[in-house]
C-alpha cells in the first residue's frame, strides 16, 4: 500500500508542471540571473597597486612630511601606489599619455593631481591625496600650538600603524557573494512548502474531493499522508541537488569538499519547507490561493532575511534580533551552507541543521495534531 | 427469521450466497420488508450551527436496491450519504451498515462501499487508466486482480479508447465516467452514487443511468441522490423523497403517487373565448379534484384512481366548444412533492 501510494504520488508530482517550475526551473532560471550579475563583482572589488607619477620639484623635495606619506603607502608587500618620480611636468605628462601610469601629482604652494580619465584608481588616488591634506592641515594646526608634540605626531602619522590585524580563521576567504547564492537555495528549499501544502489538501477531505474519497477508502489517513509526504521530500530533494550541482559544475560556485555535509544540510532543508508547507496547509482551512500567498509572503520575508536580496540584512537581522538567526529557517539552512564553506570546525553548522530538523519534527508534531481528527464538522 | 435463511453478496466480480450464521456476515438484520438490510439509519440529527441539516432522519436500504433520494438542492442529500460514510460527525442517531456500527475506522466495512461523489474527484496529472489503478489500489492491493478490475472498469464505463488520456483532456461526460470507474473498479457492495449526472449532456446521462443499472443486476445495492425526479423514476427501485433533513415520503415510485389526490393531469387549450368562462362547469363534473387556468389553457386535475378525460370531452363537444390541443398526463414525483409539501422539486 505505502508503495502504492508513494509511487503515484512521486509520478503526479513529478508531472505537475506548476510544481516542478517554482522548485527546480525557477530557482536554476535565477541563480543564473544572479550569477551574470555577479560576474564582474569580484574583479572589480579586486584590489591593484596603482601606477602614479610625482614630479620631483623643489617644494617636493623640501616637504618630508608628504614624502614620508609617500613612502608609508608604496612600500609593503601589497602597496597602495606603485610610485615613479619624474624630473619635469611633461615627463609625466607623457607617461600619463601612454598609459604607463593612472595619474600624476605635482606639488608647488599646494599638491595638484593630473588624471586623463576617471575610474576607480583615479578616486583612490584623489582620496589619498584629501586625506593627506586634512591631516597635513590637522599636524600644522598643532604644530602651531605644540611645536614638540606636532614633531611625535607627525611621526606616528607617517609610521601608518594599525592595531587591529585581519585574520582568516576559516578554511576560505570571505565571500559576500556566496550570501546570495546560499540564500537562494534556502528560498527554494522553502519552495517545498508548496508540495507540503499539497499533500496536506489532498488528505483533508474538507478541503478537496479528491480527499473525500480517499477518506473513504480502507485505509487510515495519516498512512496516505506520510507516503505523499516521502514521495515530495524525494522530490524536493533531487530538485535541491539538481540546483547546487548546476550552481556547482556549471556556474563555478564554490561550496567547498564536503558533499556529505552538502547533502545533509540540503535534506535537512527540504524537511524543513514541506513541513513549513504542511502547517500551513493544515492550519488553513481557506483555498488554495490562500495558502500559496501566505508560503510565498513568509517564504519571501525569510529569505529576504536570511540575504537573498540584500547580503547585509543577514547581519543586520542578526545583530538587530539574535533570535531571528535561530528561528529563521531560511537563515539556518544558508548560515548551514556558509558555515561549511568558511568555518574549519562543524559546530556552527551542525546547530543549523540540528534546528531545521527539530523545527521539522515541530512543524509535523503540529500537523498530526491538526489532522488526526478522521471526521469533519462540515465538508 | 428462524431456520436457515441466506443472504446474497456480490463481491469481486461474483455472487455468494451464505447462510445467516456465517462468518462472512458482518451482523446481517432483516428490514421490516423482509429483505437483508445493506444501511440502516436511525433518527440521526446534524446540526450547523442554528440550522438543522438532518431532522431524526430515517433510512433502510435492502440488498439488491437501487434506492433513490429525492429532494431539492439543499435538502439533506449529500449530508446524509457523509454521515453514513462517516465523513461528517453528526450530533444523534445510529448508522449501521451492513449491519455493523459505522466509525471512520471500519476499514471492513469500507472495503465494501464504492463512492461516486458529486465533485469529480480525480488527480489531473495521472492518466485515466493511472487514476483507476490508484484508486482501486487502496482496496485491492494484488497487482494482478487489481489490473483485471481496472480493464473491467474501464471497459464497463466505456474510456477504453482513453486509457491514456488526462483528465483535462476528456469531455465533461467522459470524465464523470472515469469519476464513476474510480468509485466502482473495486466491485462494491454497495455503491453510493451523489448527483453524478450534474451537469453531463443526455447522451453520457443515459450511459450513466444504464451503467448503473447494469452494477445493480449484477449485484450491487445503489444509493442513487439527484435532484433530477426523471432520473429516479428511471432507475431506482424505491425512492425517499428528502425535504428539510427528513424523509417526507417513502416507497415505489408506484406507491408515491398512489399517496396523492391527483389521478391524471388533463389540459386543454381553448382557441376562442377566455377559458375563465369553462371552470365552473367543469368543476361540477364527476371525480374533479381541481381546475385552474394559465393563459389559453385550462389545467384540470382529476381524482386518484378516476378516468376523467372522456368525459371531460364529451361534455366539450355537447356544448359546441372549439378546443385546440388537449393533454392527458400521470402525476410525477414532482406532483407527490409539491402536494406534500406545497412547493416545486425543480425551482428549490
Amino acid at each position: 500500500m505505502f508503495w502504492h501510494i508513494f509511487k503515484y504520488r512521486l509520478k503526479s508530482t513529478v508531472r505537475d508542471v506548476q510544481t516542478i517550475f517554482w522548485t527546480l526551473a525557477f530557482p536554476i532560471i535565477l541563480v543564473s540571473f544572479f550569477a551574470m550579475a555577479f560576474s564582474n563583482l569580484e574583479n572589480i572589488s579586486e584590489y591593484k597597486t596603482i601606477k602614479i607619477g610625482l614630479v620631483n620639484t623643489q617644494q617636493y623635495q623640501k616637504d618630508t612630511m608628504f614624502q614620508s606619506h609617500i613612502t608609508a603607502v608604496s612600500k609593503d608587500e601589497n602597496p597602495l601606489f606603485d610610485v615613479t618620480i619624474y624630473d619635469t611636468q611633461e615627463a609625466a605628462a607623457a607617461a600619463l599619455s601612454d598609459k604607463q601610469i593612472s595619474g600624476f601629482i605635482l606639488e608647488d604652494a599646494t599638491l595638484h593631481l593630473t588624471i586623463r580619465s576617471t575610474g576607480i584608481d583615479q578616486t583612490i588616488m584623489k582620496e589619498f591625496l584629501d586625506w593627506y591634506l586634512q591631516t597635513a592641515s590637522s599636524v600644522n594646526n598643532i604644530i602651531s600650538g605644540n611645536p614638540a608634540a606636532g614633531i611625535k605626531l607627525s611621526g606616528i602619522l607617517s609610521e601608518n600603524v594599525t592595531y587591529i590585524k585581519d585574520t582568516n580563521t576559516g578554511t576560505n576567504k570571505p565571500n559576500n557573494v556566496l550570501t546570495y547564492y546560499y540564500a537562494l537555495i534556502a528560498m527554494t528549499c522553502l519552495y517545498g512548502a508548496f508540495m507540503g501544502s499539497k499533500e496536506v489538501t489532498a488528505v483533508q477531505a474538507n478541503q478537496s474531493a479528491q480527499a473525500a474519497r480517499l477518506n473513504l477508502a480502507p485505509v487510515h489517513k495519516l498512512k496516505v499522508f506520510l507516503s505523499s509526504l516521502c514521495a515530495v521530500n524525494l522530490i524536493q530533494y533531487l530538485s535541491i541537488l539538481l540546483l547546487i550541482a548546476y550552481m556547482a559544475f556549471v556556474l563555478k560556485i564554490d561550496f567547498g569538499n564536503q558533499i556529505g555535509y552538502i547533502l545533509l544540510a540540503s535534506f535537512a532543508g527540504c524537511c524543513a519547507g514541506v513541513s513549513f508547507g504542511a502547517v500551513v496547509g493544515a492550519a488553513t482551512k481557506k483555498g488554495e490561493g490562500i495558502k500559496t500567498g501566505i508560503i510565498i509572503s513568509a517564504s519571501m520575508a525569510m529569505s529576504f532575511l536570511a540575504g537573498l536580496m540584500v547580503a547585509q540584512m543577514k547581519y543586520m537581522a542578526t545583530k538587530s534580533f539574535p533570535i531571528l538567526a535561530y528561528i529563521n529557517p531560511a537563515n539556518l539552512i544558508a548560515d548551514a551552507f556558509y558555515a561549511l564553506y568558511y568555518y574549519n570546525t562543524y559546530d556552527r553548522y551542525f546547530l543549523n541543521v540540528g534546528l531545521l530538523f527539530a523545527f521539522s519534527f515541530v512543524f509535523y508534531l503540529i500537523v498530526f495534531l491538526l489532522m488526526r481528527g478522521q471526521q469533519y464538522e462540515s465538508i | 427469521m428462524t431456520g436457515k435463511e441466506f443472504c446474497h453478496f456480490y463481491s469481486r466480480g461474483r455472487f455468494f450466497t451464505i447462510e445467516t450464521g456465517g462468518e462472512y456476515v458482518l451482523g446481517r438484520q432483516e428490514s421490516a420488508r423482509g429483505g437483508c438490510m445493506v444501511v440502516k439509519v436511525s433518527n440521526l440529527v446534524k446540526r450547523y450551527g442554528d440550522l438543522i441539516a438532518l431532522d431524526h432522519f430515517q433510512l433502510d436500504v435492502e440488498q439488491g436496491e437501487i434506492f433513490g433520494l429525492l429532494g431539492p438542492n439543499g435538502s439533506g442529500k449529500t449530508t446524509a450519504i457523509n454521515c453514513i460514510l462517516s465523513l461528517l460527525s453528526f450530533d444523534k442517531g445510529e448508522i449501521e451498515v451492513f449491519g455493523k456500527n459505522m466509525t471512520p475506522s471500519s476499514y471492513d466495512i469500507k472495503r465494501d462501499i464504492g463512492i461516486v461523489m458529486q465533485n469529480v474527484a480525480v488527480i489531473d496529472e495521472l492518466t485515466v487508466y493511472e487514476n483507476i489503478d490508484y484508486f482501486c489500489g487502496l482496496y485491492v492491493p494484488e497487482k494482478k486482480l487489481r489490473k483485471d478490475l481496472v480493464e473491467e472498469a474501464i471497459d464497463f464505463v466505456g474510456l477504453g479508447d482513453f486509457r491514456k488520456f488526462y483528465p483535462k483532456k476528456l469531455s465533461g461526460g467522459l470524465l464523470r465516467r472515469l469519476n464513476i470507474a474510480c468509485g466502482i473498479a473495486h466491485k462494491p457492495k454497495l455503491i453510493i452514487l451523489d448527483e453524478p449526472t450534474v451537469a453531463v449532456d443526455p447522451q453520457s446521462r443515459n450511459n450513466i443511468l444504464e451503467g448503473i443499472v447494469r452494477l445493480n443486476q449484477q449485484g450491487a445495492t445503489v444509493i442513487y441522490t439527484s435532484h433530477y425526479m426523471e432520473e429516479v423514476e428511471q432507475i431506482c427501485t424505491r425512492i425517499g423523497i428528502m425535504d428539510k433533513g427528513r424523509i417526507i415520503a417513502l416507497g415505489t415510485k408506484e406507491d408515491l403517487k398512489g399517496m396523492i389526490r391527483v389521478g391524471e393531469k388533463i389540459t386543454i387549450e381553448f382557441l376562442t373565448g377566455d377559458p375563465q368562462d369553462h371552470v365552473e362547469w367543469v368543476q361540477e363534473l364527476p371525480f374533479i379534484a381541481s381546475v385552474t387556468t394559465q393563459n389559453h389553457n385550462l389545467l384540470i386535475t382529476t381524482e386518484r384512481g378516476h378516468n376523467g378525460l372522456g368525459s371531460i370531452l364529451s361534455a366539450v363537444h355537447d356544448r359546441g366548444i372549439q378546443v385546440g390541443r388537449v393533454f392527458c398526463e400521470l402525476p410525477t414525483l414532482n406532483d407527490v412533492f409539491l402536494e406534500i409539501t406545497g412547493k416545486e422539486l425543480r425551482d428549490q
